[in-house]
């Protein structure tokens, strides 16, 4: 039922000195172990995830103000978009998403980590092929594939520097203790496996052996699906499926449940991206599997969403205190709403009017951001604490964080959603001229903007926040920073 | 969930069979098409494009222009592509195969570009067009005639565009039938209507560009085309047009004074006399290139708003040179007016960048009839309509 015992500890007991010491000694050696490479991947990860959001924000307003800095090459929309795009993939989410992956196995394989300087230098490779490549997009030296526009040069430095991490990652879970195998050890396990498998394939097919043709987009969305859902949608899940249960103190509600989810979602998110080619220049099957293994990810989308909200129920109120809880659970909710947008816009009669909208934007930010960033948020709130050894500063950093990335992102989505339906429907129309679907979006690009900047507040004050932890500002207490003052029987409260 | 082994086995096969699916299936069915020709092997299409256009390729990718413009037309039934006169016929596999890569797009802030050189005014309308070599356009005002372009011609038209495009001489694409633009300039007004708050200047313009040079420029354009039957009249455009430059310098001299007046209404080109010496100095050098013509791409890049005013694109400035000129200003200058207008002895040029990838834009053409494609409009009927303006 329970096999990793992770949710039964609270650190509350401490006084409990038979089998409580001894764990908690064993955690403390794990921490400490993985403290250097993962604290060195969040850094870097909030060092890009600033750039990006200043990146994004170039990109939001010059998209209403076209002649806002576009006089010089690096600097023009075309450029400053696919740099926004890979700074967030690249440089944020796998930074953010490999620290949480490898602390996660650390604690889950009850291993500590083996000779983490040479994780270091993959995570010090992986930065530095994300540099070049951002350097090489601004200078002009794109592929012209999406999420893939780094260079060719840059692809290898990212391999290796890959191979390095995942090897370690990997290698940890043969030196598991304990046998059976937690559901977030199954994604993450996944997601480092599936990685190299998808970017090798499409670097063959695309750069090495380059297929004909309209085949190279096919591959190249193939592709782009797959880092979405089986890298980043399975770092989110993983770390979910941990947080949870952990927080709240209770174990997952069903396992049986899990694998369901887990396989189906294996089985079916990785048969989808032809969706976004919708009577594109293809043969009808490809779209038509595409589409149907959409619709079938609600499988896994329910079967996940059902096992969360089992876990969570009568514990929601704990998102009142729990940072970690809150932003995790939001991100949780966030993907069933991103699978289910998945499943409308990929519908052919929806697809004529939004493919070529700003939904297809707002769809990526449900995903990328909704979803897995803020469960990442959720987890470094968690995990950092433990690697630093002090507490979070100020309970109103957090809140801010939060509530501006939350209207950030539904603004955003809003506006997006709305903004590309107008779009859509003005761009079918043949009596209205093409420019007017240009200028009827312009509004809610507008309104896009203005959720930029909440959510550029959020990031700033988040990297704040951290720079705190990392300069040992943080708070010296025995007890997690929790949002509200805890009502007086903490009892019931476990962890945080 | 037990043992390590199977899972890893089970996390790789998924991928891999999605893998089998998605990619290496696809590659069996649609991997290995080849060029369709007719029965002679001649009228081969698509043709692998030329350097220039090629290198204008990874401008356009450098400059993330597919962002914001796609290249595929979906099927009439899927969606209102055709009827916005994007293509008469949906984007099929065979469209892309020297694409690499194949820039499909998934985003429309900017109109879909899969026929973009198809719609440029000159080259395809002429040579279906010709008679003969005397009478290069056919007779005044008859705009049908000159869309209609058979579509088995139109290899040789794209042929003609892209060499002509490609000749390091001012864009001569625009300079080889510049009195075919003129003629349907009936057709260019509406579009003007809709485009371009100062309308098309075609001949005034575009005739004033051999002027700088000898007649010689044509010439690389009636080369490369020969390969095909239908071609051949092309060679006739040049000849014709070699006559005019002797009265467009003078046109081009009245560019600049008119700089500076508002813009007039496009009367004079709408109404071509065709032949292009009569054209040129008649028509009002205040108005815009034509739609979709090397010039009004090279403009349309320097400042979009000149030419459409609610335009979102961005200027791409930096793909061209401002520079002081003594004595003769280029042939391929921009020549902006109102606002944008430079002061005396100063003039925009195109990088050869600009220039490649303008020829990259004017070889976006996939209104060739395919076998495995229905095409909209049947190809032997005149679409007047499916050639007017596309929005």
């Amino acid at each position: 039922m329970n096999p990793t015992e992770i949710p039964l500890k609270s650190p509350g007991s401490v006084t409990d000195l038979s089998i409580g010491e001894v764990e908690q000694v064993e955690r403390a050696l794990i921490d400490a172990s993985t403290r250097v490479p993962v604290l060195m991947f969040y850094a870097s990860a909030i060092v890009w995830l600033l750039l990006g959001t200043v990146l994004a924000g170039f990109t939001s307003f010059k998209l209403h103000s076209p002649d806002l800095l576009s006089n010089v090459s690096f600097l023009t929309w075309g450029r400053i978009r696919p740099a926004h795009l890979n700074v967030m993939l690249y440089g944020w989410g796998s930074n953010v998403g490999m620290g949480t992956a490898i602390w996660l196995m650390a604690r889950l394989c009850r291993t500590t980590l083996r000779h983490p300087l040479l994780l270091v230098t993959g995570g010090g490779f992986w930065n530095f092929g994300v540099l070049l490549g951002v350097c090489g997009i601004l200078a002009g030296d794109s592929t012209g594939y999406h999420w893939l526009e780094f260079p060719s040069y840059v692809a290898v430095t990212l391999f290796l520097a890959y191979s390095l991490i995942a090897s370690w990652a990997v290698l940890m879970f043969r030196f598991r203790r304990g046998d059976p195998i937690y559901i977030t050890q199954w994604y993450l396990l996944a997601a480092f496996l599936w990685f190299p498998w998808m970017y090798l394939a499409a670097q063959t097919m695309l750069f090495i052996v380059p297929v004909q043709g309209v085949l190279q987009a096919a591959v190249n969305w193939w592709y782009a699906n797959n880092l979405l859902f089986l890298w980043f949608g399975s770092l989110a899940l993983g770390t979910a499926y941990y947080m949870i249960p952990k927080v709240i103190g209770r174990p997952v509600y069903s396992y049986h449940l899990a694998a369901i989810g887990f396989w189906t979602y294996a089985f079916f998110a990785s048969w989808t991206g032809m969706q976004r080619l919708v009577d594109g220049p293809f043969p009808a099957w490809m779209i038509t599997v595409s589409i149907a293994a959409m619709i079938l990810c609600i499988i896994p989308v329910a079967t996940v969403g059902l096992n969360h909200h089992m876990t969570m129920r009568g514990y929601f109120s704990l998102m009142r205190y729990s940072p970690t809880l809150r932003f995790t659970v939001f991100g949780a909710m966030s993907y069933t709403a991103f699978s289910v947008l998945g499943v409308i816009i990929s519908l052919r009669s929806f697809a004529r009017y939004l493919q070529f909208s700003e939904v297809s934007v707002a769809y990526s930010h449900l995903g990328l951001y909704a979803f897995f960033s803020m469960i990442m948020f959720g987890a470094m709130y968690y995990i950092v604490p433990r690697l630093v050894g002090r507490e979070w500063r100020f309970a109103s950093l957090i809140k801010i964080h939060f509530w501006a990335s939350v209207y950030g992102i539904g603004l955003m989505t809003l506006m997006l959603l709305a903004g590309g339906m107008v779009q859509g429907l003005n761009m079918d129309n043949p009596t209205l001229s093409f420019t007017e679907s240009t200028q009827s979006v312009l509004p809610y690009l507008r309104g896009r903007s203005i959720s930029g900047i909440l959510m550029t507040v959020a990031h700033f004050v988040f990297a704040y926040h951290f720079l705190l932890m990392l300069l040992g500002l943080g708070r010296t207490a025995s007890v997690p920073t929790f949002l509200n003052p805890v009502n007086p029987e903490p009892g019931e409260m476990v962890a945080h | 969930m037990k043992g390590f082994t199977p899972l890893v086995l089970g996390i790789l096969a998924t991928l891999a069979f999605s893998w089998l699916g998605l990619a290496y299936i696809p590659d069996l069915q649609i991997g290995n098409l080849d060029p369709q020709s007719d029965e002679e092997g001649t009228d081969i299409y698509p043709m692998p494009k030329s350097g220039m256009a090629e290198r204008g390729r990874r401008i356009y990718i450098a400059n993330g222009c597919f962002y914001c413009h796609s290249e595929q037309v979906r099927a009439d039934y899927a969606a209102s592509d055709i009827d916005r006169k994007w293509g008469d016929r949906r984007s099929a596999p065979r469209d892309y195969i020297f694409d690499r890569p194949a820039l499909l797009g998934k985003m429309r802030l900017g109109p879909d570009l899969a026929n973009i050189g198809k719609r440029a005014p000159a080259e395809e309308e002429a040579a279906p067009a010709q008679p003969g070599p005397s009478n290069p356009a056919p007779p005044n005002a008859s705009p049908p005639a000159a869309n209609a372009s058979p579509p088995p011609a139109n290899t040789a038209a794209q042929q003609n565009a892209k060499p002509a495009a490609q000749s390091p001489a001012p864009p001569a694409p625009a300079a080889s039938p510049a009195q075919t633009a003129a003629a349907s300039s009936p057709a260019a007004s509406p579009r003007a209507a809709n485009a371009s708050p100062p309308p098309a200047n075609a001949a005034a313009q575009q005739n004033a560009k051999p002027a700088a040079q000898s007649p010689a420029p044509p010439a690389p354009a009636a080369s490369p085309a020969q390969t095909t039957a239908a071609s051949s009249p092309a060679a006739s455009p040049p000849a014709a047009n070699a006559s005019p430059p002797p009265a467009n310098a003078a046109a081009q001299q009245n560019a600049k004074p008119a700089a500076a007046q508002p813009p007039t209404s496009p009367v004079p080109v709408a109404s071509p006399s065709q032949t292009a010496a009569a054209s040129s100095p008649a028509a009002s050098p205040s108005e815009s290139p034509a739609l979709y013509s090397a010039a009004w791409h090279h403009q349309h890049l320097y400042a979009p708003r000149s030419l459409n005013l609610d335009s979102d694109m961005p200027a791409y400035k930096f793909l061209y040179e401002k520079r002081r000129f003594g004595g003769e200003q280029s042939a391929d200058a921009i020549i902006l007016r109102g606002e944008g207008a430079l002061g005396e002895g100063w003039e925009i040029v195109p990088t050869y960048d600009a220039k490649c990838l303008v020829a990259y834009l004017m070889s976006l053409n996939q209104s060739h009839p395919l076998n495995e494609v229905k095409s909209v409009a049947p190809p032997a009927a005149s679409p007047a309509a499916a050639k007017s303006p596309a929005k």
